[in-house]
């Protein structure tokens, strides 16, 4: 089977990162704790600790990877019931963030 | 079970609304809203690049700028692009695609092409592919089916969203009657113009017109154009030809801007993303094209060719700046850019001057620093422009 065509590795929001300032009421960038379950390969957040407090994950709505450089980011779409949080989980560093709230 | 007579040969899926959809499935409490994905996060100073049905069907199309598309609806939901998950859905989806075992043409980021020579029951087919989207990402894909590309394409787009359309020898010049020829892939505003002068309205026109009449009023364009509509195709022949003619890269402002700092810090940008393109595929390019557009032009054009053939984002940007003082004198406001290398071949100059070496081996560190780090992790100072709305 020999697939070809398309490259879709060319982006310009890698050169061009999106700046806080855009847009400061929700991007976060904070380090938390999470509790996650590691099964066959895939991750699946099941709550996280944020200023002190706990967040129950209801559900994953959506999960992506992205490569940035050496790293393989893990991203995560949490809904917690009151509110929809973007977290993420470096396959390197082995550390979680919380990247922003989403709604 | 209805099977379709094996001369169909082309599946081609095409994700509905891809990037509102996934941002619907990100958050279901956009379901069913109008939304639009914007460039930007800024909402009133981007560009529109993805709109949802709902949005759609209020005449909200790609391409517009915000400020018009929340003029058209107040209340419209804004998400700002993320490029990173609608690639990696696309990857995915592509990877789910190559389990089937056919011949596979990634044609973009939402469409993709499978040759199903071999399979008795196409529809079954698509309506299992539809599922398994479904399933794994909770987005919608509509399927076309036919004897090529072209009109495998077209009927992806006839019975959208979700929806399977399957062209046979039978039913050809039945849907080809009632299909507006804009609608044909390759067909913009002006073509449909040219189109309608010659008499042609559907696509049936086109079809039956011949490849003679095609080429005498439209020329070579034309002839590909029969030929798209006449040919029987296979990926392996389409896929075989292909080879990039060209590399280039565009980008719409927030908004219309007349600060030749701006703008150079674009074109530095755009060049240096070209020139890693063309480093990344080990190729160098003799012609760049330069195209500028704004409120009170539809396009200032111009290219030049040189003899010593280039991948170095610098150069590229030189060569632009080049072909800008020949257009600066007329230069009006500019929303939108694109610059593009032409004329390419495969890389094979060494450097014999000292200079030479000297830029070669900067290219190659900055590079190795954005393969190890991530792209855009070393860039050219001057870009830092490009990160703020001006």
């Amino acid at each position: 089977m020999k697939s070809s065509g398309f490259n879709p590795k060319a982006r310009w929001d890698r050169h061009i990162p999106q700046t806080d300032d855009d847009c400061p009421d929700v991007g976060l960038n904070q380090k938390i704790e999470v509790l996650a379950w590691f099964k066959q390969a895939k991750i699946f957040p099941r709550g996280f600790l944020w200023k002190n407090k706990y967040y129950k994950i209801k559900q994953i709505t959506y999960n992506w990877q992205e490569r940035q450089g050496q790293e393989l980011i893990n991203y995560f779409s949490v809904d917690t019931g009151n509110n929809l949080y973007q977290i993420s989980f470096n396959n390197t560093s082995f550390g979680w963030r919380i990247d922003k709230v989403i709604a | 079970m209805r099977t379709v007579p094996k001369l169909i040969m082309i599946l081609h899926i095409d994700m509905d609304a891809f990037f509102a959809s996934i941002e619907q499935a990100i958050n279901p409490k956009l379901k069913g809203k109008p939304l639009i994905v914007g460039t930007r996060n800024n909402k009133l100073y981007t560009v529109v690049c993805a709109a949802s049905y709902e949005a759609k069907a209020l005449g909200i199309s790609s391409g517009m700028p915000s400020a018009d598309a929340f003029r058209i609806c107040p209340h419209l939901e804004f998400v700002a692009a993320q490029q990173s998950k609608y690639i990696w859905t696309s990857e995915q989806i592509l990877n789910m695609l190559r389990n089937y075992g056919y011949e596979l043409n990634y044609a973009s980021i939402d469409e993709f092409q499978i040759d199903i020579a071999d399979t008795n029951d196409p529809e079954t087919l698509a309506k299992e592919i539809q599922k398994q989207i479904y399933a794994n990402f909770k987005i919608t894909a509509s399927i076309g089916i036919a004897r090529n590309c072209l009109l495998a394409k077209l009927a992806s787009k006839l019975n959208k969203p979700n929806g399977i359309v399957i062209l046979t020898p039978h039913n050809l010049e039945q849907v080809l009657a009632i299909t507006p020829v804009k609608k044909l892939c390759g067909i913009g505003q002006k073509t449909e113009v040219l189109m309608q002068d010659l008499g042609v309205k559907t696509c049936l026109d086109l079809y039956h017109k011949t490849p003679g009449f095609l080429e005498q009023n439209l020329g070579k364009y034309g002839l590909n154009l029969n030929l798209g509509l006449h040919s029987i195709e296979s990926l392996r022949t389409t896929c075989e030809e292909e080879k990039p003619k060209s590399v280039g890269h565009s980008y719409s402002l927030p908004r219309a801007s007349e600060n030749p700092g701006l703008i150079r810090a674009w074109i530095r940008l755009l060049s240096e993303m070209v020139g890693q393109r063309l480093r990344q595929q080990n190729l160098t390019s003799q012609t760049v094209h330069l195209w500028l557009s704004g409120p009170q032009s539809t396009g200032l054009n111009s290219q030049k060719t040189y003899s010593q053939a280039t991948n170095d984002g610098h150069e590229i940007y030189a060569r632009c700046l080049r072909i800008l003082a020949k257009i600066s004198l007329r230069m009006p406001r500019i929303r939108a850019l694109g610059v593009t290398c032409s004329n390419l071949s495969q890389s094979s100059y060494l450097p014999l001057f000292r200079e030479e070496k000297r830029r070669e081996r900067l290219i190659k560190a900055v590079d190795s620093i954005n393969t190890r780090q991530g792209e855009g992790a070393i860039y050219p100072a001057i870009t830092i422009l490009t990160r703020k709305i001006t």
